[in-house]
């Protein structure tokens, strides 16, 4: 190794479009749209794909039969079989989280080429049988000596509704038992966050998403998905351009009776996968590439699911900015995940608030006030859509283009998660 | 060891039948299950009222909020923003609150009384506006809290003041024994205050279920660590508990390595078995010494050399033995046994031991309510733990300057081996003549014993906390 710290940076991503839930996706699994987003990738910045190390892959509801998708994912797209892959699941932060390991592992000098992303079919969810069924029927079907006589004595011991009636799949924490939404709609009330705030927010993410569909800006973000019966899905099928404050206004709570959070200030579940493509910079260079932004630092925080599920990130985004160096007049650009509107709002009020960032960031002063208006310049999840393990990699490969583009410097990354986990990060251009 | 009018009036139908008949059933005590939580509070509405100059405000603001409670801010508009500013960096904003013009269904799981500003007699009535209109309301197993300065001898008027406010807080306390409910008084010396937060937090949780109606005072004499976990405060430290083979020395050994201590299960030789349970159960070490023998402390101190680098951060005196006998009929042998155990083995282990705590150590005796008011057939164990007292607060000023803090709890009855074997009538009487009108259980002292071990004790110096239910004898 050279006494000159290796440097990763990121070249440029991808993403497939992302889809409604039990739309046109719902036949792709998980793998497949990892496959569409990777060969999507390998197109768009073409390599050898010999110079490939590794690949690491985000997901969050992930298949029983194959739970290293990762590896799944280099088998099907063909890559060649020495690329090693994992899988990482994180909630919500698992591709942001894949694609700062892949930093890491580029900076250790693990790896120069890396892929890292991640996706999601809440479509394709596995229901899964009750336990007590598999803790009853496995002894006799996993004996090869059972007999018909064993198998009658199972089915006569099986009862109906408490062994035999599927699970359904649901978003609820494992600790509280509460949906994500019920979490977040305490927030809202905790933090006093008007109904109006968040419809305003949602509008702005659909207008705002819609604005830069119309004007080609996602064009080179998103690459088509073939589906089996030989249509492709070449755009996001979520984004409500002509939604008005009126349209969001009439739309009935969600997670509570008077409540604020409507499915119209809520993110939506999403199909969709989202890859990037990283390299040392001594790499990029060498291959020609250009516009290169790199991660400046990041922060993965953890709090309380039982107290404030989604503020997390209002303690990892000062945190990644207090390790850049940076403050927030450095920021040029600040991405916040929408999980719900009003959980930005709330972590918006907590980033402007001391008290909170001496007790919870371990800092004097808070980062600052930051306007809900200037944020998210090209909308957010509520308007784009959420597939869990997409949206970090969907993040880094905006705000990567974004820098690039606007000629800016900086930007700030922000994204809540389940189990009340949170991750931030700064890039900045090379 | 079960209480049967207790267990009776966890069942609704007999508990209205019995009521019909003027006689109310105790109430089930609600406590604490597992440790210490960063938001004990969370989800519990908790009416706070400042009387006059509202001095405590930011604390108990911060206090509160940080522990995850819901204030309703009673008093003048001075005060809300206080708990405005707090409450908002914990996602726990306050609520106005008229005491006389109440949301509807308003059941708060605790009210709190700051009365540190008042200084004369005819404020007292301050108390009563904040109190009358909120008590019905407060739910079972809740908890009422008055905050006072201590009465001391320059002021005549704050002195009559401040004693009021503790006579108000025991006479709550004893109306509010019916529903479980608790009330207590703090007395918090002025320049003592930010060592009162801790006390406030446990007072308000589950915890001291069994303490009611006990004036507590907040000193600044022991110096106060720099930080005080709400989580695991026993991390890592070394511990003792004598006589914990069973009831409630074992319960405090248990609650003590629940909270992270390293703890020194001492028993004597013939509670082998029982003694080496409890340990085994905690990770635990067993140290089987009879506490009287001449060489215990130096026992000790060796097993504290030997296994723990010679550390001992806290030290529980549980260990204790009645002979009861009239005076009549009590040999030198009763006298001379209780009082080894009791009093003299506490002192001789003191005096080997304390030597080597250094700043942040905690010391816990035992003494009862039988040393404070007496009792038939126990001139020797009343001698033995009246005298626990008056070391208690000898030595908590002596130690104090060391950063070591010297408490007491004085247990009242608890349904123990000891007590099951009592006569059925006495042991009824016993149960019944406390606020809350049934027995302590063994958790019940150790949750006190565990609160006082912490490092949040550090404000706490000489107190001998009672932990009898508000029992109706004693001062």
């Amino acid at each position: 190794m050279s006494n000159t710290p290796t440097r990763a940076v990121i070249v440029g991503g991808v993403r497939t479009p992302f889809v409604r839930s039990f739309g046109r996706f719902t036949k792709l699994d998980t793998i497949q749209l990892g496959v569409a987003a990777v060969q999507g990738l390998l197109r768009r910045f073409p390599i050898e794909w010999s110079e490939l190390d590794s690949l690491l892959w985000g997901g969050v509801v992930l298949p029983s039969t194959a739970a290293n998708i990762g590896r799944e994912i280099v088998i099907e797209a063909g890559l060649p079989r020495t690329v090693e892959a994992s899988t990482v699941t994180r909630a919500c932060t698992s591709s942001l989280y894949s694609v700062t390991q892949a930093a890491a592992l580029i900076e250790r000098g693990e790896a120069e080429v890396v892929i890292a992303g991640g996706g999601d079919s809440c479509s394709n969810a596995a229901i899964t049988m009750p336990p007590s069924l598999i803790h009853k029927a496995g002894p006799v079907v996993m004996n090869r000596k059972s007999g018909p006589a064993d198998y009658l004595k199972l089915l006569a011991s099986l009862h109906p509704s408490k062994d035999l009636l599927p699970r359904q799949p649901a978003v609820r924490e494992r600790s509280t038992g509460e949906l994500m939404g019920e979490s977040a709609e305490s927030m809202a009330q905790r933090h006093g966050i008007a109904r109006e705030d968040q419809d305003a927010m949602a509008l702005r993410s659909h207008q705002r998403a819609a604005a830069a569909i119309e004007s080609g800006r996602f064009a080179d973000e998103i690459v088509p998905v073939e589906l089996r019966e030989g249509k492709r899905v070449s755009a996001d099928d979520l984004v409500r351009g002509d939604t008005s404050l009126d349209k969001l206004a009439k739309l009935r709570p969600a997670f509570a009776k008077d409540g604020t959070l409507t499915a119209g200030n809520s993110s939506a579940l999403t199909d969709g996968a989202a890859a990037v493509l990283l390299m040392s910079e001594a790499k990029a260079r060498a291959l020609g590439f250009t516009d290169l932004v790199a991660f400046r630092s990041w922060s993965y925080d953890g709090v309380d699911p039982a107290d404030q599920l989604l503020i997390g990130p209002a303690i990892s985004m000062p945190r990644a900015v207090q390790r850049a160096g940076l403050t927030l007049d450095d920021i040029d650009l600040v991405d916040i995940h929408e999980a719900f509107a009003a959980q930005v709002l709330c972590v918006l009020a907590m980033l402007a608030n001391d008290r909170f960032a001496q007790q919870h960031v371990g800092a004097e002063q808070a980062l600052g006030a930051i306007d809900p208006e200037t944020i998210n310049v090209l909308g957010g999840s509520i308007a784009l859509g959420h597939p869990f393990a997409a949206t970090g990699a969907r993040i880094v490969t905006t705000m990567a283009s974004e820098l690039v583009r606007a000629d800016k410097a900086t930007a700030l990354l922000g994204i809540c998660a389940a189990g009340g986990l949170s991750g931030a990060a700064v890039l900045e251009r090379v | 060891m079960s209480d049967y009018l207790v267990n009776l009036g966890t069942k609704p139908s007999a508990r209205k039948l019995v009521g019909m008949l003027g006689m109310p059933l105790p109430q089930k005590l609600r406590r604490a299950k597992g440790p210490w939580q960063e938001r004990p509070l969370a989800d519990r509405t908790i009416a706070v009222g400042h009387g006059s100059d509202g001095a405590l405000a930011d604390l108990l603001a911060g206090a509160l909020t940080a522990a995850g409670a819901d204030c309703f801010v009673a008093g003048d508009d001075a005060v809300l923003p206080v708990y405005v500013e707090h409450g908002t960096a914990h996602g726990r904003r306050p609520t106005p609150l008229d005491p006389t013009d109440r949301p509807d269904g308003f059941r708060p799981h605790g009210l709190i009384f700051d009365g540190t500003g008042l200084t004369h007699p005819e404020q007292l009535a301050q108390a009563w506006a904040f109190f009358q209109p909120l008590t019905r309301g407060l739910r079972k197993s809740g908890r009422a809290l008055v905050i006072a300065r201590p009465p001391g001898l320059d002021d005549v008027a704050a002195a009559a003041t401040s004693r009021g406010l503790e006579g108000f807080a025991r006479s709550l306390a004893r109306e509010l024994g019916r529903k479980g409910s608790t009330a207590q008084l703090v007395f918090v010396e002025a320049g003592a205050e930010d060592r009162l937060a801790p006390l406030v937090r446990f007072l308000l949780t589950e915890r001291p279920a069994f303490v009611s109606g006990q004036p507590i005072t907040v000193s600044g004499q022991v110096a106060a660590p720099a930080r005080v976990p709400t989580t695991r405060p026993l991390d890592g430290k070394v511990a003792i508990v004598t006589g914990a083979a069973h009831g409630i020395g074992a319960a405090e050994a248990r609650l003590l390595a629940q909270e992270g201590a390293r703890v020194i299960v001492m028993d004597r030789p013939s509670e082998d078995e029982h003694a080496g349970r409890v340990a085994d159960a905690i990770g635990g070490t067993p140290l089987l010494v009879d506490i009287t023998d001449d060489d215990a402390p130096d026992a000790i101190a060796a097993m504290l050399d030997e296994r723990f680098d010679g550390r001992l951060d806290v030290l529980v005196h549980n260990a204790g033995v009645t002979r009861d006998k009239m005076l009549f009929n009590m040999k030198q042998e009763h006298w001379d046994m209780v009082l080894d155990v009791n009093l003299l083995a506490v002192m001789r282990v003191n005096e080997r031991l304390l030597p080597r705590m250094g700043a942040g150590g905690r010391v816990v005796l035992t003494s009862s309510i039988g040393g404070i008011a007496g009792n038939n057939g126990q001139c020797n164990y009343a001698a033995s733990k009246a005298g626990i007292i008056g070391l208690t607060q000898a030595l908590a000023p002596a130690q104090a300057a060391r950063g070591v803090a010297v408490n007491a709890v004085a247990p009242g009855f608890v349904e123990t081996r000891m007590t099951a074997r009592m006569p059925a009538a006495t042991r009824e009487v016993a149960r019944r003549i406390s606020s809350l009108s049934q027995g302590a259980l063994p958790q019940d002292i150790a949750e006190v014993v565990t609160f006082l071990a912490s490092p949040g004790a550090a404000g706490l110096c000489g107190n001998v906390i009672r932990v009898c239910g508000g029992n109706l004898m004693g001062a």
